[in-house]
């Protein structure tokens, strides 16, 4: 069972935000598939909830001004259906393609995924190389915030008690961009990551690649982008050498931790290997093949 | 791999006008549409709502407990501790069965006494009028434990000096099998080939977690609706709690799955007590969590195999070894063992042949029965042993077999000679021409591999624990059948299969027949539905029962039609002459004939397998088990070698069933045990570190979903030759026994390198690549 | 902790009831006897307490009564009955589908949510669709075809319509 609490039923984002105000321990509730499990093991007590996940304020994705931009409870499900995510986040749209199962698809939420503070968020690592932003609003104050700097360590975020996620933007990418996101688990739906992937980079009229950008999940207390590697890449032709000495840059930039899916030597290892299939794919226009 | 094998002799089966065909089971609609209601879907009025208390530590004592906040809590109705029981012990023998021997002093007490052996031992017992209610008196009681040092590892368990689960010492259990001369077998070997196999702690995850309500009748009968496998616990209940044996009814429900976990006591002992104390209605739902923390796991086992080979293939000698961790108390884990012994060296003639094994305790999860029950770990060892030695003499690993395979007629491991079809080759054969060849893939990191393996498991009990099993069948007077028997409904088409032989016997379609099962107090006790024995004991007593229904009804019709009885015949709803079928009496008019004329038609039929004496403790040789059943499975898997992914492809069973009584039904049970076996080679594992489940909840620990299997195909052989009825033989743990090892040997033939541990991570493909590279 | 009156609109049935906020729908339904609604983990992990909301397939775990407060809820039972099964339920019980029958429910609930969206689904699509519903005993194979036997049922019905 569930312990006790308050819920407060906000219709509309004003009032939701008054409501937060009005107390610094509402926690935000939206499509309650990590937060109501955490409440029912007892690994959070917050006295109050507030249930956002029908403001319609929130469930928007729109283009505009060079942005894609997206409500923050948005599902996983809209985002894995949505015209304009396969266009302009293509890996985040393959996050969600393999983003836990179906029933957890039409609860989550992009916002509360990332919310969340996990190391092994799918969502985020196609984020971070998407360049995304999280904008934060609280009744009198609005910011945006790199996602790279959003998430600061395991379940913690820079997401003041007051503020309410509202929106995850990042800029179209340009044309020739092209984004992939892998992950690995220990079966083939519904796992916890054991790593996750997202590549992206720029194909160049010339063939060459730039703009190469790489995020890792489940591999450190965050999920990271890897400026090692996604510097020694930067403008130079992607050749088998170039892509197997970024991937291992990529490998030695985390700090992975052993857990009962798989030991930090192993993540480590398959970092390597999948940001090489991954970059190496990418540069080719190849698809991994599927078993 | 493929040989074309000897032409099967056609066995000549009655024709049978249900049996065989795909009927739609008795038990599907109601499941289908949401109407079956389910242990944990009962209330009562004014019930109250029952939470247990458990140990957080491995190996304590406990020096203070406090429950008297918890008993102070309005709406709490009681709160209960060893303090508060009769001295009950949860009575883990083989149940049904008496007179066996067993160590009573190392049975699990009811609630924790003085000490814990385990985390998650029960300690203390709430009842109260909110289940709200029932988790915050938990959360009030206090204790403090005095840790003492626990033993995590059987082969530490067995050392001088580690700490001791039980005296007098940590082995739970032993066996041996002596037959020839083992040594001088390895000696005249060409090759000897050793190899050690690892298994880990598996959960049975059934979907359904344990749940019960129980209550006082106006007699004094505490009822307990309950999901068990084993309605015969009703004695061990009452024992328990203190009361005579017939004031205990266990009324079984439909079960949502079992494979093993539901065969030992869960709740029941719990809620006797909880609604003894109380007078009122209490209802206890295991959460998840608790569901995995509280029931029995599959047995780990450390099993190493010492054989010798001709260079012709032909195995002269092996010793074996086996030691398996019983957890902190015993259960069924010295059977499981015993069942790991027979069937040690798998389907093969081995004239000379050492066996030991042993069953040790640790401060982990207790083990117990699992699918398969030893018989399975067995396997996994034997299967990936033979293609070993294959692999080394550069033999195919079926004409390696081959060579090797007990055939009909054939005595096995402990001299029991087998009597039924032994059609293994065959088996093998079909299902690796069913797999095909292997896909090509091109692409250099991915490794495609074959494997199969080819088993035996038993089906029905031990036959010195002199099974026996009744059932009841009964025509009414419109001519509709009722069926009675105990036997309770694992998911896995009992139920209809006895419904399916009162149908074939007494001429009326299976939609003419109701059954009333499961019930300790109503329903003629048939024992328990474990051991893959409910079709060839109950249904033998319900073809027995039905067939005495039948000579009242021929009888009575002879006498009508001025025939003899045997010229008659039962079909569609009546009774006609064989040779002129336009005469005929509907069963509805025979059937008032029969009671105006003072007939019985309603019999209670005993059937007692066939009794032997306990098998010399020096040896092990004798007779066992009433039959096996054998199987072969084939995989075909895909291997990431830089990933360490592995996808299996493709998958068939073969299996000769004796009889198929439904061949969706046993194609069901194909592709069930399928899934499991898979799950047990690739991810499912108990992860346990010192004492403590590191994989609590199925978001830990992974069983497959339907994207990790193909859809296992299924040949179904009949042979028969089965003990059961229509000659059939069992197939719901046969199912799942060759799947692992087929699984492990797909996997060595892609990437070229054994794995000796399961589950076969992605890790350990990765760290097994390694080695091959070193070396 | 106060409660409040909501009301549930299930399988078309209107029930107004008083629950407090930490009430799971899952809790719910099965007090107000929906009991083909099953437990098997609450949180997620297993799809045996799959209901339709609002159309789409959910948890009933891991959503919380009030947040359904208003909106169209749709069990297993609510499909059909007995007497007169939806296609999907016949094609199950036909199958062989299903065995110990806890996961039935859920599983036809996301296999009912995946025909709406998609009458012909491929075998590929059919495990997607399902793979947040754990079956132990069939190992999903008849489950499967019983969803493409009811999908070519229901679109032969479709078309005679």
């Amino acid at each position: 069972m569930l312990p006790e609490f308050e819920l407060l039923m906000p219709r509309t984002l004003p009032e939701a935000l008054e409501m937060m105000d009005e107390s610094s321990t509402v926690m935000p509730l939206a499509g309650g598939t990590n937060l109501l499990v955490d409440l029912r093991g007892r690994l959070s007590r917050p006295q109050t909830l507030m249930n956002i996940g029908g403001l319609v304020e929130l469930r928007g994705v729109h283009v505009e001004d060079g942005y894609a931009d997206v409500g923050s409870a948005v599902t996983i499900a809209d985002l894995k259906r949505n015209v304009l995510i396969a266009k302009h986040g293509q890996a985040l749209q393959q996050a969600a393609t393999v983003f836990a199962n179906p029933l957890i698809r039409n609860r989550a939420t992009i916002g509360g995924n990332l919310a969340y503070g996990s190391p092994a968020a799918d969502a985020a690592p196609p984020l971070l190389v998407l360049g995304a932003k999280v904008e934060l609003l609280s009744k009198d104050t609005k910011r945006t915030v790199p996602l790279k700097e959003f998430i600061t360590g395991v379940r913690k975020t820079v997401r003041h008690p007051k503020e309410l996620i509202t929106a995850i933007r990042w800029p179209i990418p340009p044309e020739g961009s092209v984004s992939v996101f892998r992950k690995l688990g220990l079966r083939k739906a519904d796992a916890i990551s054991v790593l996750s992937i997202a590549v992206m980079l720029h194909r160049k009229d010339t063939g060459d690649c730039d703009q190469v950008r790489i995020a890792l999940g489940a591999v450190a207390p965050t999920p990271i982008r890897v400026a090692a590697a996604e510097d020694f890449l930067d403008g130079g032709p992607l050749t088998p050498e170039v892509i197997a000495q970024a991937a291992q840059l990529a490998s030695e930039a985390t700090q992975a931790i052993g857990d009962i899916r798989g030991s930090a030597a192993y993540r480590k290892r398959v970092i390597t290997a999948l940001v090489r299939r991954l970059l190496t794919n990418l540069a080719k226009g190849t698809k991994e093949k599927k078993h | 791999m493929t040989a074309k094998g000897k032409a099967l002799p056609q066995p000549a089966l009655p024709l049978l006008r249900q049996v065989g065909r795909p009927l739609r089971r008795v038990d599907a609609l109601g499941k289908a549409v949401g109407a079956t209601v389910y242990a944990g879907d009962f209330t009562m009025p004014n019930m109250l709502h029952a939470k247990v208390f458990r140990s957080s530590e491995p190996s304590a004592h406990i020096k203070q407990l406090n429950v008297n906040k918890a008993r102070a809590l309005a709406g709490v109705a009681c709160v209960l501790t060893a303090d508060d029981l009769p001295d009950g012990k949860l009575i883990t023998d083989m149940p049904g069965q008496t007179g066996q021997e067993r160590r009573k002093e190392s049975d699990a007490p009811v609630l924790a006494t003085r000490g814990v052996r385990f985390v998650g031992e029960p300690i203390a017992l709430v009842a109260a009028e909110t289940l709200a209610i029932a988790e915050r008196a938990i959360e009030l009681i206090e204790i403090e434990y005095d840790a003492l040092p626990g033993v995590f590892d059987p082969l530490e368990a067995m050392k001088p000096g580690a700490p001791i689960i039980h005296e007098p010492d940590n082995i739970v259990s032993s066996w041996k099998i002596r037959k020839g001369n083992a040594e001088a077998g390895l000696a005249s070997a060409d090759l000897i080939v050793e190899n050690t196999f690892r298994m880990p702690f598996l959960d049975h995850s059934y979907i359904e977690p344990e749940a019960g309500v129980a209550w006082m009748d106006d007699q004094d009968v505490i009822n307990i609706r309950v999901c068990t496998q084993v309605v015969e616990h009703f004695r061990s209940i009452a024992q328990a709690v203190g009361v005579p044996h017939n004031k205990v009814r266990v009324r079984g429900t439909m079960i949502g799955g079992g494979f093993g976990g539901k065969e030992d006591i869960t709740v029941e002992i719990f809620l006797a007590l909880l609604t003894k104390e109380t007078g009122r209605p209490v209802r206890l739902a295991y959460t998840r969590e608790e569901s995995i923390l509280a029931h029995s796991k599959r047995h780990p086992f450390i099993i190493t195999h010492r054989t010798g080979v001709k260079n012709n293939g032909r195995i002269t000698g092996a010793k074996i070894n086996m030691i398996s961790d019983s957890g902190a108390y015993p259960y069924l884990s010295p059977y499981v063992l015993l069942y790991a012994t027979v069937t040690s060296c798998g389907p093969y003639r081995i004239e000379n042949l050492t066996v030991d094994s042993v069953s040790v305790a640790t401060n982990n999860p207790f083990a117990s029965a699992f699918r398969g029950f030893g018989g399975a770990q067995a396997a996994v060892a034997y299967e990936q042993q033979m293609d070993e030695m294959a692999k080394a003499l550069a033999m195919d690993p079926l004409e390696f077999r081959k060579i090797n395979y007990l055939k009909t007629g054939d005595s096995n491991a402990i001299g029991q000679q087998i009597k039924s079809a032994v059609w293994l080759e065959e088996e093998a054969t079909q299902a690796l021409a069913a797999l095909g060849k292997k896909e090509n893939i091109s692409d250099d990191a991915i490794k495609m591999g074959q494997g199969f393996a080819t088993t035996m498991q038993s089906y029905g009990r031990i036959m010195w624990f002199h099974d026996t099993s009744r059932s009841w069948v009964g025509i009414e007077q419109d001519g509709t059948i009722v069926v009675r028997c105990g036997a309770p409904d694992l998911g896995a088409g009992q139920a209809n299969s006895l419904c399916l032989i009162a149908a074939e016997v007494l001429g009326v379609s299976l939609t003419d027949v109701t059954f009333y099962n499961s019930d300790s107090a109503v329903t003629p006790l048939a024992g328990t539905t474990t051991a893959t024995r409910q079709l060839y004991m109950s249904g033998n007593a319900t073809l027995k029962a039905a067939k005495m229904v039948r000579e009242v009804l021929l009888d009575r019709a002879a006498e009508h039609f001025r025939e003899k009885p045997n010229n008659l015949d039962l079909a569609e709803n009546k009774v006609f002459i064989k040779s002129d079928p336009q005469q005929w009496l509907s069963l509805a008019d025979l059937s008032k004939m029969c009671a105006a004329d003072g007939l019985k038609l309603q019999h209670l039929a005993l059937f007692a397998a066939p009794f032997a004496d306990k098998l010399n403790p020096e040896n092990l040789q004798g007779d066992i088990f009433p039959d096996f059943t054998f199987s072969a499975h084939a995989i075909e898997v895909a291997v990431d070698t830089k990933t360490g992914e592995i996808t299996v492809l493709k998958s068939v069973g073969c299996h000769d069933v004796g009889r198929a009584f439904n061949p969706i039904a046993v194609e069901g049970q194909i592709q069930g045990g399928s899934a499991q076996g898979i799950g047990y080679a690739l991810m499912e594992e108990v992860q346990v570190k010192d004492g403590v489940i590191r994989t609590p909840s199925l978001s830990e620990y992974l069983i497959p979903t339907a994207k990790d299997l193909p859809t296992t195909k299924a040949i179904i052989l009949e042979s028969g030759t089965g003990v059961g009825p229509f000659g059939a033989k069992g197939i719901g743990e046969p199912a799942l026994t060759p799947v692992a090892p087929a699984v492990a040997n797909a996997v060595a033939n892609a990437i070229g390198v054994r794995i000796h541990n399961l589950p076969l991570t992605p890790e350990r493909v990765l760290a097994a690549l390694d080695h091959t590279k070193k070396g | 902790m106060k409660a409040k009156v909501i009301t549930l609109n299930i399988n078309g049935r209107r029930h107004q009831v008083t629950l407090f906020p930490n009430v799971t729908l899952l809790e719910a339904l099965r007090s107000l006897n929906y009991t083909d609604v099953k437990n098997g983990c609450e949180k997620g992990d297993c799809g045996a307490c799959a209901v339709e909301l609002n159309g789409k397939v959910i948890n009933s775990c891991l959503v919380l009564a009030w947040q359904a407060d208003g909106a169209r809820i749709l069990t297993n039972a609510g499909l059909g009955t007995m007497e007169s099964p939806h296609s999907l339920q016949e094609a199950f019980a036909d199958a062989g589908a299903v065995q110990c029958g806890y996961c039935t429910s859920g599983m036809i609930i996301a296999a009912k949510a995946l025909l709406d969206e998609n009458p012909n689904p491929s075998e590929t699509e059919i495990r997607e669709a399902i793979s947040g519903n754990l079956c132990r005993c069939t190992g999903y194979a008849q489950i499967i075809s019983a969803i493409k036997m009811a999908a070519k049922k229901m679109m032969q019905q479709k078309a005679q319509e």
